[in-house]
């Protein structure tokens, strides 16, 4: 780009709409890289997960394993930390700024939902009969592929791309209905073809919501961070 | 009549660098370089005309060992960004 002093104000147009375009196609790399970083570490503990309690269900202490999504963050923020100190400075700009806005809030959610689940289910089935405890039970994954639903939605909002927007809904509604309705254990157990729950479904059925987390984290984080990382900047 | 357009900002590469740091906090230089695929010395003497003008800060630090240059936009800038789109609002007779 030379000095050139007798430009047309369509060419100014040109030249501020290109420059604010290129900005917001390096920030959506950027986000690409850690929504993949994000599906990767999501899908690899939530296998860890389900193995776990698959383990432990044998010395009935099954959903134990699901403690471990709190580790989940801080491998997520380590890899990040990695890669940003290999890639070259991408500024932060407003839009960067309000994806990583987004994500951040999503995370305080999720974080602050999850601890007070656990509290909650620990106090509820000291204090409570066992029917009262499975009534007021706060379940924790249909909640969560909703909030990353949205989180995925908005993301695609404010980086213009509409089938990001696409795989946030679809992913999030469609995994919410999942295990809201807990379509997976119902599918299990009509599958055994067993009208009571046995060891071996109980076993099952406490990997599920892994399952769950997994198929979510390839269609709305792994999928889209591939393709935004893929797009030419 | 038209509005002056601010002759500081009427040139390609200037323009670009301050299009360029608008929508972020701030850039370091290799990377404006990169974005606006000017020479490292011609992109130095434009940013020096825009940070004498007040339009941007230049601040040089260190990154580790490496020396590393940071442009921002200041507030003079962004209102003289915005006096410019005005004014080519008026060329190009947009009403909004």
């Amino acid at each position: 780009m030379e000095e050139n002093l007798n430009m047309t104000a369509e060419r100014s147009l040109e030249i501020i709409t290109e420059q604010i375009a290129q900005s917001r196609r390096a920030v959506s790399k950027t986000t690409g890289q850690s929504l993949f970083v994000s599906g990767l570490c999501t899908m690899g503990m939530a296998v860890i997960i389900a193995i776990t309690n698959f383990i432990l269900i044998n010395h009935a202490s099954g959903g134990l394993g699901h403690l471990l999504w709190l580790v989940l963050p801080v491998i997520i923020w380590l890899f990040m930390r990695k890669y940003n100190k290999e890639r070259e400075h991408t500024p932060v700009s407003l839009v960067g700024s309000m994806v990583a806005k987004t994500w951040s809030t999503f995370a305080w959610f999720v974080i602050g939902y999850f601890i007070i689940a656990l509290i909650w289910g620990f106090v509820s089935m000291r204090m409570l009969q066992p029917e009262e405890y499975v009534a007021t039970r706060i379940e924790v994954t249909p909640v969560i592929v909703l909030l990353m639903g949205m989180a995925i939605t908005i993301t695609g909002h404010i980086l213009k791309q509409r089938w990001l927007i696409i795989f946030g809904i679809v992913a999030g509604l469609g995994c919410f209905v999942w295990e809201h309705f807990n379509m997976g254990a119902t599918t299990v157990m009509l599958l055994s073809g067993q009208p009571h729950p046995s060891l071996s479904f109980a076993a099952i059925a406490s990997t599920l919501p892994c399952l769950t987390i997994f198929i979510f984290a390839f269609v709305g984080l792994m999928l889209p961070g591939l393709m935004l990382k893929k797009q030419r900047v | 009549m038209f509005p002056t357009l601010d002759p500081l900002l009427h040139s390609e590469l200037r323009l670009a660098v301050m299009s360029l740091l608008i929508s972020t906090e701030e850039a370091e230089f290799p990377y404006i370089k990169e974005q606006t695929g000017a020479t490292a010395g011609n992109l130095s003497v434009q940013v020096d005309k825009l940070s004498a003008a007040g339009y941007i800060e230049v601040e040089k630090t260190f990154k580790g060992k490496k020396p590393c240059t940071i442009c921002r936009i200041t507030p003079t800038g962004q209102k003289a960004f915005e006096a410019y789109i005005q004014a080519l609002k008026a060329y190009l007779n947009i009403t909004k």
